[in-house]
C-alpha cells in the first residue's frame, strides 16, 4: 500500500503544486455498552479511507474516499485536490514554502503488554457487567450505565518532501455513570480511566471500587446544596485546571489562531502573563496518554512543547504551515478528526504543570473558597480569551476545610485575570482520557488533566 | 454501491449463516466543503464514504458490526457479527427487529438536487460573499466553513423492512472579528438548511459584522441581578431547551429511569404557551426523511402541548418494551456530521424539535419587560438535562431595562434551573428560526440569574 502511495505522489506532476501528501487510515474499534445489568450493544466497528492534499499558493485542496486504495484512486484524489487547491488559489495572498521540511522514512508500532485482540471477548463482557454491578450499591442508584471501549488505528503516509511513513495509535477506555434518584431529585456521577495503552490499562482497574466510589458520588449529591456565586478563591482539581488550561490557554496557542492575528495570545511570547506558579506544556509524547501519538496526521513527531514557563509565555502548537510562517520548527501538532476532515493545529495532552503543594496543605492553607471537582466541560474564548469551564459539584472551604457539598457549576472570568491570581499548585499530576473539539467540530483523543491549582474566579450555579 | 442490493446480499448472508434477525443499514454520502481562513477560502475539500452497519441477531444475543467494504467482502462482515453475537449475552429487553410498514411519500421528498450538486468552488462563492459583505476596516473573518451534505440510505431486515431515503443539507459556521483601540469583539453566525437556495449568503455576512461591532462596544457586566428574564435568540435558546426536553422525553431514557419526566406522561411540566412538536417529516427539518434510520416510517409527534406532556420518542428497542409502535425516531444520523453513521446502532432521538411559535414579535417581548437580558451568544449554550441546572457564560448580550434594549454587555454568567423556569411566565416569540435538529423561535425564560464578574 505504502508503495502505491509513493510511486503516485513521486509521479504528480500538477503545476504549480507547493506541495502533497496522501494517508491511509484503517481504523477498527470494539465498543460494550451496559445498562442496568444488560448487554445493551456489543460491537466491532471498522472503517477504512484515504485523503489526499495539495497546496497552492497558500490554499488548499482536499479529497477522500472510502474506495480501497489503488494508484488509480491516489491519483483521483489527488486530482481533485489540485482542481480544489487552484480554485481558493485565485485568492492566494502569498505561497507557502515547505521546501526546508525533512523527509522521515518509518514505522512505528505500538508495544503494549495485553493487546485487547488477545483477550477473550468473555474476559471483556465480565469485566464490564462487574462494573455495571458495582455502581447497584443503593436501591437509590435507578440506573447503572458501564462502557469499554478499545480502538485501534492504521496511519500510511507519503508526502512531496519524501516521507514515508506508518504507524499505529491503540486506545482503551472505561466509563461508569451511575444515576441516584430520591424523589423528584436525580443526579449523576461519572469514572472514567483511559489512555493510549492496551487491554492492561483496563486490568489496573478494580472495578468494584471504581464504580461503587462514582455511585456513592452520585448518591452524594441528592443533597448537595447550590454553590454559592460571585468571585471567590477557588482551589481547582486537576480536571478542572486541564479544562482551564485546555480550554482558555491552549486552544488560543494553536498557531493557525496566532498567524491571522485571531488569538488574545498574538505576540505574546516573551511576556508574563501569570504568577510564578504557573508552567504550562503541551505533551504529546507523555507515556500512556490519550492525547499521546508518534507522528501528527502531517507525519511530523509528536513532541513537548513549552507554552507558558514560571508565568512567562514561550510558544505556540504548529503544523508544518504555521512553523513555516512563524519561522520555527513544527511541534507535531497538526491533526486531523479522520479522513475526512481537515488537518489544523491541535492540542495533545495540556496541562498546567506540576507545583510544590501538598493536595491537602493546599486545601488547609486556604480559609474561605470552593474545592472545585469533576470536570464537565469547557468552551474556548481564543478572541476574547473568556473561561467557561463546568463542573459536576465541589465543597465549600472554611477555615482550610472542605464542608458543605455543592452541585453543579460554572467558573468564569478573563484568564489573563485569572493566571496572575494563581498562588499555589499542586504537586501531584493526574491525566484521563478525553475528546476535544474546535469550533463546534472535529472531535480527537487528548488528555485531560493537571495539579491542584488556586486562584481568583467567578463561580455560577444552578 | 447499489444500496438496496448490498443490504439485501448482506442481511441474506447473515439469515444463511444462522441469524434469527438481521438489519443492515447501508449508506453513501458525498460532502462539499470549503474552509475560510483569515478572509479568504483556505481549503476546498470534497469527500465521499459509503459503509454498511449489521446487526446480527441469535434469539435474543445481538452482535453489531460496521465497515467501508474498503478492505473486506460482506461475507466478512457476516462472519464477524456472527462471532460477536455468539459471544455476547442475552439483551432481555430485546424483542425484534421493526416490522415493515407502509411508508407514504418518495424517498426524494427531501432531497434537493442543487444542494447535492454543489461542489466546493460554489461553495467558496458562497462563503466569500459571507466574507465580503462582513469584513471591513476594522472587522474581518478569521475563521468560517460551509458545507453541503447528501446522503442516501437503505434499511434492509428479516421481517421485510426494504426501505430507503435521501436527504441534502447545508450547513456554515462563521466568526467574525472586530478590533479598535479599545479591544477585540467576536461576532458568530451559523446557517443551516435542506436547500442551499434558501440561504441569503450577503445578508448573513451583514448580521456578523454588525454582531461583532456590537461586541465591540459591549462592557463587562458588573452586577448580580437575583431575578431577571432572559431573551434567547434561536440559536442558544434552540440547543438549551432541546438538551432538556429530548433527553427527559427519550423512550431510551423513560425506559433506564433516568429521564426526570419518567411518570409525568400527562401531567403539566411547561407553561402553557410551551407546545413541542418532534417531526419526522419537517418542511424544513434537516433530518427529515420518510423513514427512520430503522426503516420506520417517520411521523409528527407531538410532545408536549400547551406544556402537557404527550408522549414520549421511541425506536422500535424501547417501544417494544412498553407494547407500544416505535415514533420513527431509532436515528443514527446527525445534521452536522454526516460521515461514519454506519458505524452507529440507532438510538432513541429526536428528528425536528419545532416549537411552536407564539403571536409576539420579538420586539414585543423586549417591549414587556422590566428588567432582563437579550442573550446573542453563549460561551456555549449548556444545561443539565437531569437537573435542569444550567450557568452559562454570556458573550454577547444587551440589557433590558423598562422594556427597551440598553447597553451590550458581556462577560456575566446566567444561571437559574430550565426546568423551574420553563414552569414559569414564559414567552415565545413568532421569528422561527433552524438550528441544528430545531427550528424555534426567540424565547423568555423568567425566574434566572444575572451574574457580572
Amino acid at each position: 500500500m505504502l508503495d502505491t502511495m509513493t510511486k503516485v505522489i513521486d509521479d504528480l506532476s500538477e503545476k504549480d503544486v507547493a506541495f502533497a501528501d496522501i494517508r491511509q487510515e484503517s481504523h477498527a474499534s470494539t465498543q460494550i455498552l451496559v445498562v442496568n445489568g444488560d448487554l445493551r450493544r456489543f460491537s466491532r466497528a471498522t472503517k477504512a479511507g484515504t485523503v489526499a492534499r495539495v497546496l497552492i499558493g497558500e490554499c488548499w485542496g482536499m479529497a477522500s474516499t472510502s474506495e480501497a486504495l489503488t494508484a488509480e484512486v491516489c491519483k483521483n484524489l489527488l486530482s481533485s485536490s489540485a482542481k480544489s487547491a487552484k480554485a481558493n488559489a485565485k485568492f492566494s495572498r502569498k505561497n507557502l514554502d515547505f521546501s526546508e521540511i525533512k523527509p522521515i522514512e518509518k514505522s512505528v508500532w505500538q508495544e503494549s503488554k495485553v493487546d485487547p485482540a488477545e483477550v477473550s471477548t468473555e474476559e471483556k463482557l465480565e469485566f464490564v457487567m462487574a462494573l455495571d454491578k458495582g455502581q447497584k450499591i443503593d436501591d437509590r442508584i435507578v440506573n447503572t450505565n458501564s462502557v469499554y471501549n478499545d480502538a485501534k488505528r492504521i496511519f500510511r503516509l507519503v508526502n512531496t518532501a519524501g516521507s514515508r511513513l506508518e504507524w499505529d495509535e491503540l486506545r482503551t477506555l472505561a466509563i461508569v455513570q451511575p444515576i441516584a434518584r430520591q424523589g423528584e431529585r436525580m443526579h449523576f456521577d461519572y469514572n472514567v480511566k483511559g489512555g493510549r495503552a492496551g487491554y492492561e490499562l483496563i486490568q489496573q482497574i478494580d472495578p468494584d471500587a471504581f464504580s461503587a466510589e462514582c455511585s456513592k458520588g452520585a448518591l452524594d449529591l441528592l443533597t448537595a446544596e447550590k454553590p454559592p456565586s460571585g468571585k471567590m478563591t477557588v482551589v481547582a482539581d486537576g480536571g478542572i485546571s486541564g479544562l482551564i488550561a485546555h480550554e482558555v490557554c491552549g486552544h488560543a496557542s494553536e498557531a493557525d489562531e496566532v498567524v491571522k492575528g485571531r488569538s488574545f495570545l498574538t505576540g505574546q511570547v516573551g511576556n508574563q502573563l501569570g504568577t510564578e506558579h504557573v508552567t504550562m506544556v503541551d505533551d504529546g509524547t507523555l507515556k500512556e496518554a490519550s492525547g499521546s501519538y508518534p507522528f501528527d496526521s502531517e507525519g511530523t513527531p509528536a513532541s513537548r512543547t513549552m507554552i507558558i514557563e514560571n508565568g512567562v509565555f514561550k510558544g505556540y502548537l504548529h503544523t508544518l504551515e504555521t512553523a513555516g510562517l512563524m519561522g520555527v520548527n513544527p511541534t507535531g501538532n497538526g491533526r486531523a478528526q479522520d479522513y475526512n476532515r481537515r488537518i489544523f493545529a491541535r492540542m495533545t495532552s495540556t496541562f498546567f504543570d506540576k507545583g510544590d503543594w501538598n493536595d491537602e496543605e493546599l486545601i488547609a492553607d486556604t480559609k474561605d473558597g470552593l474545592y472545585v471537582i469533576k470536570a464537565m466541560s469547557g468552551m474556548e474564548d481564543v478572541v476574547g480569551g473568556g473561561v467557561q469551564c463546568s463542573a459536576l459539584k465541589g465543597y465549600i472551604i472554611k477555615d482550610g476545610e472542605a464542608t458543605q457539598l455543592v452541585r453543579s457549576m460554572s467558573l468564569a472570568g478573563k484568564v489573563l485575570e485569572i493566571l496572575k491570581t494563581v498562588d499555589a499548585v499542586g504537586n501531584k499530576l493526574e491525566f484521563w482520557g478525553g475528546s476535544c473539539g474546535k469550533g463546534e467540530e472535529d472531535f480527537l483523543p487528548v488528555s485531560s488533566g493537571g495539579p491542584l491549582m488556586r486562584a481568583e474566579m467567578v463561580v455560577g450555579g444552578g | 454501491m447499489n444500496l438496496a442490493d448490498i443490504a439485501d446480499k448482506t442481511v441474506s448472508l447473515a439469515e444463511k449463516s444462522g441469524a434469527t434477525q438481521a438489519e443492515v443499514y447501508a449508506v453513501h454520502v458525498k460532502i462539499a466543503s470549503v474552509y475560510i481562513d483569515d478572509d479568504i477560502p483556505k481549503i476546498g475539500s470534497s469527500m465521499i464514504e459509503s459503509g454498511i452497519g449489521l446487526k446480527y441477531i441469535i434469539g435474543k444475543r445481538i452482535g453489531f458490526t460496521s465497515s467501508t467494504l474498503a478492505q473486506e467482502r460482506p461475507a466478512d462482515v457476516v462472519e464477524r457479527a456472527k462471532s460477536l453475537a455468539n459471544s455476547s449475552s442475552e439483551d432481555s429487553k430485546f424483542v425484534s427487529l421493526p416490522d415493515p410498514k407502509k411508508v407514504s411519500g418518495s424517498p426524494d421528498k427531501f432531497h434537493d438536487k442543487e444542494t447535492a450538486s454543489a461542489d466546493s468552488e460554489l461553495l467558496m462563492e458562497k462563503a466569500m460573499e459571507v466574507v465580503k459583505a462582513a469584513a471591513s476596516s476594522n472587522v474581518s473573518v478569521p475563521n468560517g466553513s460551509l458545507r453541503t451534505s447528501s446522503i442516501r440510505y437503505h434499511i434492509n431486515n428479516s421481517l421485510g423492512v426494504n426501505t430507503g431515503s435521501k436527504g441534502t443539507l447545508i450547513f456554515g459556521f462563521f466568526t467574525a472579528k472586530s478590533q479598535d483601540t479599545g479591544g477585540v469583539g467576536e461576532g458568530v453566525q451559523r446557517c443551516w438548511s435542506r436547500e442551499i437556495g434558501t440561504i441569503d449568503f450577503g445578508k448573513l455576512g451583514e448580521k456578523l459584522q454588525s454582531q461583532a461591532l456590537s461586541v465591540l462596544k459591549a462592557k463587562a457586566f458588573k452586577e448580580k441581578w437575583d431575578d431577571a428574564v432572559a431573551i434567547l435568540t434561536p440559536s442558544e435558546g434552540a440547543e438549551m431547551i432541546y438538551d432538556l426536553v429530548a433527553s427527559a422525553v427519550s423512550g431510551e431514557n423513560v425506559n433506564k429511569r433516568s429521564s426526570p419526566w419518567a411518570d409525568k406522561m400527562g401531567e403539566k411540566v411547561a407553561s402553557d404557551v410551551l407546545t413541542i412538536h418532534d417531526n419526522g417529516l419537517s418542511e424544513k427539518g434537516l433530518l427529515s426523511s420518510v423513514v427512520d434510520d430503522e426503516g420506520v416510517p417517520t411521523q409528527n409527534t407531538t410532545i408536549l402541548e400547551k406544556g402537557v406532556l404527550q408522549s414520549y420518542l421511541f425506536d422500535s428497542y424501547n417501544a417494544n418494551q412498553l407494547e407500544l409502535p416505535s415514533t420513527g425516531n431509532g436515528i443514527r444520523r446527525a445534521p452536522r456530521e454526516l460521515a461514519g453513521r454506519f458505524s452507529m446502532t440507532p438510538s432513541c432521538a429526536g428528528t425536528t424539535m419545532e416549537i411552536k411559535p407564539g403571536s409576539k414579535s420579538v420586539e414585543d417581548l423586549i417591549g414587556e419587560i422590566k428588567r432582563g437580558v437579550y442573550i446573542e451568544h453563549f460561551a456555549y449554550p449548556l444545561v443539565d438535562p437531569m437537573t435542569g441546572a444550567f450557568s452559562n457564560e454570556v458573550r454577547n448580550a444587551r440589557i433590558i431595562e423598562n422594556g427597551e434594549l440598553g447597553d451590550p454587555i458581556k462577560y456575566a454568567l446566567w444561571i437559574g434551573n430550565l426546568f423551574d423556569s420553563i414552569k414559569g411566565d414564559m414567552q415565545i416569540a413568532n421569528n422561527l428560526e433552524v438550528h441544528d435538529k430545531k427550528i424555534v423561535p426567540s424565547i423568555a425564560f423568567p425566574n434566572t440569574e444575572l451574574v457580572g464578574q
